[in-house]
């Protein structure tokens, strides 16, 4: 931890500030310290422009010389200025008892010796005043529950509010996390871009969020990082559950390094140690954000057995053959539920697991039920096309999950327009959705192996302690 | 035998330890070695190849000298040597090449153990930048960098967390007793693999310990050879 005693107070009012400011602030519009000023204003607390060579007011606000000229105790610092002026403008911050900054300027340690040698300054300037520093190279964060727009990026009011944190290496993929999970219908709890790191990295972040009592799993894409180590200890001592993304299996060095600043590190060594410290690993952006998703709105799955209900085979058999590729189990259903099912549904096709009930229709629900209820069961998978005359079983799902405490999901596909207001019906239930049975089965796979890789961690802790 | 290998390379500023040294190490970690003894002249080495009971093998033993069996034309190792003759011819070979490249050389004598016997393995372990001390194993011998056949953990690491590792590797199938073969006691494998991790996490000084092959018998695991690296700045 790069910081003293102030270190968690640093980080909160880095992320959950009361008090903005945007040093660099311009009314100048396609600036850098425009589109800052013009997201910022939109925080729910009291945002300040900070220019010295600013006139009158941008975006209502008037403009004021330094930041230690503001007379309240500004929390957080939006420095939208370049880089060779961010070590003065830190300290600066530092002597007016901001805690914390985000640096969205390039050109430090991902730009060879100089940046390096700059980047060293900033972060000795924050260490003398426990600012916590987002970046540099990074477009930020942001919060939609406080309406805190810390990223230059447009669009970004959009953001729906959500369970799941990103912690992102890179912003960009921050924000195509973000977007792509806007596109679907799903909010976030916060997005953040690392960037650089200087002080603040995976291992301050995953503990802050780990915290924060709006965020139930994060999300992590990470390139590599200096301490994997001490990445993979505080993803181990994290109660939020947590996922992971390693970008960099083939030979991407290069590129990595000048993109983050940082090595990419041994993929073999971030796949062992993701699995052993309780990690699930995935291989895609949409695999990570998915996984959140059904993570953060569900109860903790309690092992790997998934019982799959489908109304139409194919995608059944899709989805059962991806099930086990990916660690997961599917156990024969009890007698009971089989028996229950059979009743339900006299000459089912299949009564065992998967069960296929042929085609949708009105006692679809009750066989999902059913599945949900055996103990043999950890996780449930639902697969139903779309079939405007009957909608989605949504009253059996809406609340399925806390009565039988354990993860629902549901996977669907129909025309966009004809199922947009059930589907909505359904998320704002929290009923984990996906829309092909590949994204539905490796989010399923993801629970199953989230809680054997749990069960085994928590384990060698308990060893490791004794 | 020095009391402390480690120390001993470090007083000469040596960056390897030779094998003995290596496999003394390796010993008192609770890793099971074949018997051996070094020797500084080939009426020693006959007196050690008696002692440890023949057949023996003999190797080069030397700072000079990492790659053994390359070394010299091939006179650095010589196997499956069962009597006291043949056990003197190849320690003076071994003494004539030093001689001629100027290198101080004494030569290892050691048990011969069969390898057709069980399933070559290698161990090791590393002190990487970002993860610090960190294990693999994987199947070794001649085969380890065709396959890429290995398993990684972040170390120190218990012997079920090591049995798991090599659990996942597709030598395991081998392991197990593949086609009719006596099933190796992966448990002692696991021992090796664990007390590997413990090495690296324990010592400050090792960067890197490659212990290539660790045969895996019925009977248990053997370390055959071993290397053992220091850091510079330790």
């Amino acid at each position: 931890m790069a910081f003293g005693v102030l270190g968690d107070v640093n980080l909160q009012r880095l992320f959950r500030p009361e008090r903005i400011a945007v040093v660099g602030a311009s009314a100048t519009e396609g600036k850098l310290g425009y589109e800052a000023m013009a997201n910022a204003v939109e925080f729910d607390g009291d945002v300040y422009p900070v220019n010295p060579s600013g006139e009158g007011e941008v975006f209502g606000e008037p403009f004021v010389e330094s930041v230690t000229d503001i007379e309240a105790t500004v929390d957080l610092a939006l420095l939208a200025v370049p880089a060779h002026i961010v070590p003065d403008v830190v300290e600066e911050c530092g002597e007016a008892g901001v805690g914390g900054a985000v640096i969205y300027a390039g050109g430090f340690a991902e730009a060879g010796d100089d940046g390096e040698e700059l980047q060293e300054a900033v972060i000795a300037a924050a260490d003398e005043h426990d600012v916590a520093l987002l970046g540099p190279n990074t477009s930020g964060f942001v919060a939609p529950a406080s309406n805190l727009l810390a990223s230059f990026a447009g669009g970004v009011e959009r953001l729906r509010t959500g369970g799941v944190t990103i912690l992102a290496q890179s912003g960009g993929v921050a924000h195509q996390l973000a977007f792509s999970a806007h596109r679907e219908g799903r909010g976030i709890a916060t997005m953040v871009g690392l960037g650089n790191r200087a002080n603040v990295g995976f291992e301050e972040a995953i503990p802050y969020f780990d915290s924060d009592p709006n965020t139930d799993a994060i999300v992590l894409h990470v390139e590599g990082t200096d301490d994997g180590r001490a990445l993979l200890e505080a993803c181990r001592e994290s109660d939020t559950p947590v996922v992971a993304y390693k970008v960099g299996q083939a030979d991407v060095g290069d590129f990595a390094e000048s993109h983050t600043g940082a090595l990419t590190g041994d993929h073999a060594l971030y796949t062992a140690g993701f699995a052993q410290y309780g990690v699930p690993t995935v291989e895609s952006t949409t695999e990570l954000f998915d996984s959140g998703q059904a993570l953060a709105n569900s109860p903790e799955p309690d092992g790997a057995n998934v019982g799959v209900v489908t109304a139409q085979a194919g995608p059944g058999i899709i989805t059962a053959d991806r099930l086990q590729r990916a660690g997961a189990t599917l156990p024969a259903l009890a007698e009971d539920t089989q028996d229950t099912v059979g009743g339900i549904l006299p000459g089912i096709t299949y009564a065992e697991n998967p069960v296929d009930t042929g085609r949708p229709m009105p006692e679809f629900g009750d066989v999902v039920e059913a599945v949900a209820e055996d103990d043999n069961v950890d996780v449930v998978l639902v697969y139903e096309l779309f079939e405007e005359a009957l909608g989605f079983p949504q009253e059996t799902l809406d609340g399925l999950a806390e009565r039988v405490d354990k993860p629902v999901l549901f996977t669907t596909e129909g025309p966009t327009e004809s199922m947009a207001d059930d589907l909505a019906a359904l998320r704002d239930a929290d009923v984990p959705v996906f829309t092909s049975p590949e994204r539905g089965a490796d989010a399923a796979a993801v629970l199953a192996r989230y809680a054997t890789l749990d069960d085994a961690a928590a384990d060698e802790e308990v060893s490791a302690d004794a | 035998m020095p009391e402390d290998p480690i120390a001993a390379a470090q007083a000469d500023g040596r960056a390897t330890l030779t094998e003995a040294e290596a496999k003394s190490l390796l010993a008192d970690a609770g890793i099971e070695t074949p018997a051996f003894s070094v020797a500084a002249d080939a009426d020693a080495a006959v007196e050690a190849a008696e002692d440890i009971g023949l057949p023996v093998v003999v190797k080069v033993s030397s700072p000079s000298v990492t790659h053994k069996s390359e070394w010299a034309e091939g006179a650095g190792v010589a196997v499956g040597l069962d009597s006291a003759e043949a056990v003197r011819e190849a320690a003076e070979a071994i003494f004539e090449a030093a001689d001629a490249r100027g290198i101080d050389a004494d030569v290892l004598v050691e048990e011969a153990r069969n390898v057709d016997a069980g399933t070559e393995v290698i161990v090791g372990g590393l002190r990487d930048p970002s993860f610090g001390p960190v294990v693999l194993t994987g199947l070794g011998g001649i085969f380890t960098e065709v396959y890429e056949d290995t398993s990684h953990r972040i170390a120190p690491i218990d012997e079920a967390e090591a049995r798991e590792a090599i659990e996942e590797l597709t030598a395991i199938e081998l392991l197990e007793g593949y086609r009719g073969r006596e099933p190796a006691d992966v448990d002692a494998l696991a021992a090796v693999v664990a007390a590997v991790g413990d090495l690296v996490a324990e010592h400050e000084a090792i960067s890197e310990v490659d212990v290539n092959p660790v045969l895996a018998t019925e009977g248990g695991a053997v370390a055959l050879d071993a290397l053992v690296v220091l850091g510079g700045d330790a």
